[in-house]
């Protein structure tokens, strides 16, 4: 290759991908609001309280900052908000082994700032964080299991099929199945199963009755 | 060696003040080891520390680069600036810019209230990671790289020599002064927020900065070993259209998690993975370029330059390459795998390619033909070893804490304050060290050229 050829491979090949880029950033741009919740003043208040306070500069959120502090976008999912408001307001009157300054955060930039961790938190983040693959197996993870959880559990699922790398590897994963079908599909499916899957080998489960197969469908829909 | 052009002296200022950043960012580094095993050990909180730390980083780098440059196009343009007073007008204008960014940050950590919105905007810190510096400072930025890049292009105007080199190295330099923009307005959604800022940090770190490094690299090995341009231009446009064919989609692997659709998880995790493959061509270009070399002008020059590509392929590379799948990424996402992948790649891809600058344009600077090459090697020693231990203890950390909170739920306190303790004295230890190079580095800096010849004795370079 010439050096003219390969200062022209550089060039246009660089504008090639870059305008491959751009396509991609204004498709992503048109989902990004069907991902979230609706972003009231509040939260975008509460944003500014993010800022104001360079909370960036010890945490992350989704992932991206510090690394100094636990991560928030999902804080305020397992944290009553009496209790974060009082941590944000004075840390260590709530916990005194608290690493967190007192900022003088006050009681409206606390509750602004709850709203928009309320908001992160509902984002579509596509799984994560993941949940700890041993918690969840011990049965600590989250709230009190669903009616769908419990069908699933008795009926031994976990015996073919993976949720979040626990399971076994004889049916499909289920851990995004949520996203691949919809409530008509999966119901179908329990009741009779080679309806929709040519030659399945998983056995009908209409016998547990409609609302059985409700629940476990609300189940599997959460898994996205 | 000395230089041909009298403006080309400009350049020492660049260095000057990017060399007193750097152990800036480095003592504040060592504070922030500290507060990883005691928090309140200092006036100033973690945030502001950290925010001094990254910030002095991507300064410091900026300012070399932009010294190196000058010196580069009026080598490469064979004339001098095209206007000298403004190169040092630019300059004063970032030193000044630069310590009022500083003292506010210190200001918010004595007073958070001080960053209080005015009309809407954070006076003194925008709280936004490596962009921290707040609004009115990012325009004053764009002014100066402004200036610096007009003068840069008419001095290449006062002869039309645009040699590849250079057209590289402005090209680069105009895709990092665009890519700045992205995160200059105020976006409501924090994940349009964290999207565009992303332009800026990957576009810049695994784009725009990885340009200048091909360009930079090129000219090196001219300087040092008197390679051919034809050969080393062609090498060059390969690497740095590698680096952009993988990197502008290569972005894809931050939009994993942060509320972006699920296609960027195909796109992120192909594309990022093939990101290596121009940075190990640069390890194979300089290794290739220098077993040809007969005649070698600055060995110190040339030493620095060919870690620069071997520490950029292991740091920014294979410590990358290691977590960018999307399935071990879902795990370490966040974890102090990132960091210990941040510390290498900048120390190898940009701290050694700033510093290889320096050694290799600065004697010519000072106009010696030879000098005392000892510390320079000592320095290297120190800061690598050091670094490449303070990495591997990251690392550690980072795997004990993807297991033990990612993988088993673990409270993020209880792994951090518990079984990471020692990963965090070890690391803190190994800070000294490279405080201890870059020490030795500064003093071979001020002191390179002006010691009576006697002093330079041939000392034994050590391997």
């Amino acid at each position: 290759m010439s050096n003219k050829g390969a200062r022209n491979l550089f060039i246009f090949g660089s504008l090639f991908f870059f305008v491959i880029f751009l396509a991609i950033t204004f498709d992503t741009l048109g989902k990004l609001d069907k991902r979230a919740p609706e972003i009231t003043k509040e939260v975008d208040e509460g944003k500014h309280v993010w800022h104001k306070y360079d909370c960036i500069g010890c945490h992350t959120i989704f992932g991206n900052g510090s690394y100094f502090a636990p991560d928030l976008t999902k804080m305020a999912i397992n944290r009553p908000r009496s209790y974060l408001k009082r941590f944000l307001m004075d840390p260590k009157s709530v916990n005194a082994n608290a690493a967190m300054p007192k900022f003088g955060i006050s009681a409206d930039e606390a509750d602004r700032l709850i709203a928009f961790l309320e908001w992160t938190s509902k984002v579509d983040t596509n799984g994560w964080p993941p949940k700890p693959i041993l918690a969840v197996a011990a049965g600590v993870s989250g709230p009190e299991l669903s009616a769908g959880q419990k069908i699933y559990r008795s009926q031994g699922c976990s015996g073919c099929h993976m949720i979040n790398g626990i399971g076994g590897t004889t049916g499909p994963e289920l851990t995004h199945v949520g996203s691949r079908r919809d409530r008509n599909w999966l119901h179908e499916h329990f009741e009779d199963p080679s309806k929709v899957v040519a030659n399945s080998a998983m056995p009908s489960f209409k016998h547990l009755g409609d609302q059985a197969l409700n629940d476990l469908t609300d189940y599997m829909l959460t898994l996205r | 060696m000395t230089i041909k052009y009298e403006s080309q002296r400009i350049a020492q200022h660049f260095y000057t003040f990017a060399v007193l950043l750097f152990l800036v960012q480095v003592v504040v580094g060592i504070i922030a080891a500290v507060q990883f095993i005691k928090p309140d050990v200092f006036i100033l909180n973690f945030n502001i520390i950290r925010s001094l730390h990254i910030n002095a980083l991507v300064v410091w780098l900026l300012v070399g680069f932009m010294g190196a440059t000058y010196y580069v196009v009026s080598e490469e343009s064979e004339a001098e600036l095209w206007s000298l007073p403004m190169a040092h007008f630019q300059f004063w204008a970032t030193v000044v810019t630069v310590t009022f960014v500083v003292l506010g940050y210190i200001w918010m950590g004595i007073n958070p209230q001080a960053n209080s919105p005015v009309m809407g905007i954070n006076p003194l810190n925008e709280g936004r990671e490596y962009i921290e510096a707040p609004r009115w400072a990012d325009i004053l930025i764009v002014v100066s790289v402004l200036l610096f890049l007009l003068n840069c292009v008419m001095t290449v105007l006062k002869t039309k020599k645009w040699t590849g080199i250079q057209g590289v190295l402005l090209g680069g330099l105009v895709f990092l002064a665009l890519m700045y923009i992205p995160g200059m307005f105020y976006t409501k959604s924090m994940v349009k927020d964290q999207f565009w800022w992303w332009w800026v940090v990957h576009l810049w770190v695994e784009g725009a900065w990885e340009i200048i490094a091909g360009a930079l690299l090129a000219f090196m090995l001219m300087k040092t070993i008197g390679a051919k341009r034809e050969v080393l231009e062609k090498w060059m446009y390969i690497e740095v259209g590698l680096v952009l064919f993988t990197g502008i989609l290569g972005t894809g692997h931050h939009y994993y998690w942060i509320g972006t659709p699920r296609y960027w998880l195909w796109i992120g995790g192909i594309f990022s993975s093939l990101e290596p493959i121009p940075l190990l061509l640069m390890v194979w270009d300089a290794f290739r370029t220098t077993r040809e070399a007969r005649n070698v002008a600055n060995r110190a020059g040339l030493f620095y330059t060919v870690a620069h590509a071997i520490f950029n392929f292991v740091g920014a590379g294979l410590w990358g390459i290691i977590h960018t799948l999307p399935q071990v990424n879902k795990w370490t996402h966040g974890t102090q795998i990132t960091t210990a992948h941040g510390h290498l790649a900048f120390y190898g891809a940009y701290v050694l390619l700033v510093i290889s600058m320096i050694y290799v344009t600065l004697p010519a600077i000072r106009g010696v033909k030879e000098y005392n090459t000892s510390r320079a090697y000592q320095a290297f020693w120190w800061m690598t070893i050091s670094m490449v231990f303070i990495v591997l203890t990251i690392t550690g950390a980072g795997m004990v804490q993807t297991y033990m909170e990612r993988m088993m739920g673990l409270d993020y306190e209880a792994v951090k304050t518990t079984y990471n303790l020692w990963f965090w004295i070890l690391r803190a230890i190994f800070g000294v060290g490279f405080l201890i190079g870059v020490g030795i580095f500064v003093v071979d800096f001020f002191k390179l050229g002006k010691e009576p010849a006697a002093a330079m004795s041939a000392a034994p370079e050590k391997a």
